[in-house]
């Protein structure tokens, strides 16, 4: 019991936030700093859940993706800010400091694959959310509104 | 109708969209289902991240067009979505062009904005809460929040002294958040350097410019999807850059 409420619920209450504060940065107002913490949350407990991996953040994507799409709907809002603050934990930061450390340090061998780590993560995330997105819209299409802007 | 008025308003529109950091398929799109409420029959809208063009022929047959250059921008999600529910409300039904031109002027103005502060409190909150998502412990995560708002403060205030230029800027925050883990991991404040850098860094990764490509990409704007690609990596190059300038500089003391 304690270990899931350390491993897992204090995480996602960081991540929740995290992703609050970013909500102050961009702008964003009422129910979106909710949505957008929820986001947040979300992505990183199917990040932890998936085992921590270039494939769990892709996953994590997908969720965030979905979860966004569904959100706009919702809303009636453009579905932007919200993948934008709820994928930033996932943001490969850490992989930047730990080539650019590497490289410093000469060490060509682990920057290069500290690189392509990073490079994969970045890959990943943006695949999973957009692949997401696609496929959601394709298989529900948006409601006919009138003048649809 | 008055075609230029019409013009001015459609260029307007798209000017304020790509100012919130939309993509560029809902600006294009935007502009367009706002001329076509008006009655054109083929405008022509074209936008990539920093120029949006708006063109239109007038009943005889004479091209008018208009072009509106975008400066360097951040992310107003709030202004993003007014700009979306207004072009929404105006294409619905259009009102007297004029009435239509003061309410686009009027977006940012009577739009909620957060004090400085509360852009600060932002700025010093999101790395305070990375740094347990990354293996830091409370010492960290008091740190995090005072490299963060340290940068926040460079970002929003130091304009006038380290330029606009994003590259250099990105740098130099960078740079600070480095020096300044160490300095307070030194005095015993924080615990781990790597930990509380990289939930500063956190706020200045690229992850925005990099979802904004992906997506511009996936709309088939390739364009501007590689130019946004090629933003990201600068930023991220901009980061590890200024990092390693700020340990360097740290490890003389």
């Amino acid at each position: 019991m304690e270990t899931l409420f350390y491993d897992y619920v204090v995480p996602c209450v960081c991540a929740f936030l995290a992703c609050v504060g970013f909500t102050l940065m961009f702008n964003i107002h009422g129910m979106g700093k909710l949505i957008a913490g929820v986001g947040g949350a979300l992505s990183w407990l199917v990040y932890l859940l998936a085992g921590s991996t270039i494939f769990a953040a892709f996953l994590a994507a997908v969720a965030i993706g979905v979860f966004a799409e569904i959100m706009s709907r919702v809303r009636l809002c453009p579905v932007t800010g919200y993948v934008l603050v709820a994928l930033l934990p996932l943001v490969p930061g850490g992989g930047i400091y730990y080539a650019m450390r590497h490289c410093v340090a000469g060490e060509t061998q682990r920057f290069l694959s500290t690189l392509l780590h990073t490079f994969g993560m970045a890959a990943a995330l943006a695949v999973g959310a957009m692949l997401a997105s696609s496929v959601f819209r394709a298989m529900f299409p948006r409601l006919r509104r009138t003048g649809k802007g | 109708m008055d075609y230029d008025k019409l013009l001015n308003m459609a260029a307007e529109l798209g000017y304020q969209l790509m100012y919130s950091g939309a993509e560029i398929y809902r600006v294009e799109e935007s502009a367009r289902r706002l001329l076509y409420a008006y009655g054109l029959e083929n405008p022509e809208v074209f936008a990539i991240p920093n120029c949006v063009i708006v063109s239109v022929d007038t009943p005889e047959g004479h091209p008018i067009t208009r072009m509106r250059r975008v400066p360097p921008h951040g992310t107003d999600i709030e202004l993003l979505e007014r700009c979306n529910g207004l072009c929404r409300r105006l294409c619905a039904a259009p009102p007297p062009i004029e009435e239509a031109q003061a309410l686009i002027a009027a977006l940012p103005e009577d739009e909620p904005r957060y004090s400085p502060r509360g852009v600060l409190l932002g700025y010093g909150v999101a790395p305070a809460f990375f740094a347990p998502l990354f293996g830091g412990g409370l010492a960290d995560l008091v740190s995090a929040f005072l490299c963060g708002s340290a940068v926040g403060v460079c970002l929003l205030y130091g304009g006038r002294f380290i330029g606009a230029n994003g590259f250099f800027r990105t740098a130099v925050s960078s740079a600070l958040a480095s020096l300044l883990a160490m300095a307070l991991v030194a005095v015993g404040v924080g615990e781990s350097v790597d930990v509380v850098t990289i939930s500063t860094l956190m706020v200045l990764v690229p992850g925005v410019a990099l979802t904004n490509a992906m997506r511009e990409i996936m709309a088939g704007d390739t364009f501007s999807g590689l130019s946004r690609t090629a933003d990201a990596i600068l930023v991220a190059s901009a980061i590890a850059l200024g990092a390693a300038a700020g340990q360097a500089l740290g490890g003389f003391f």
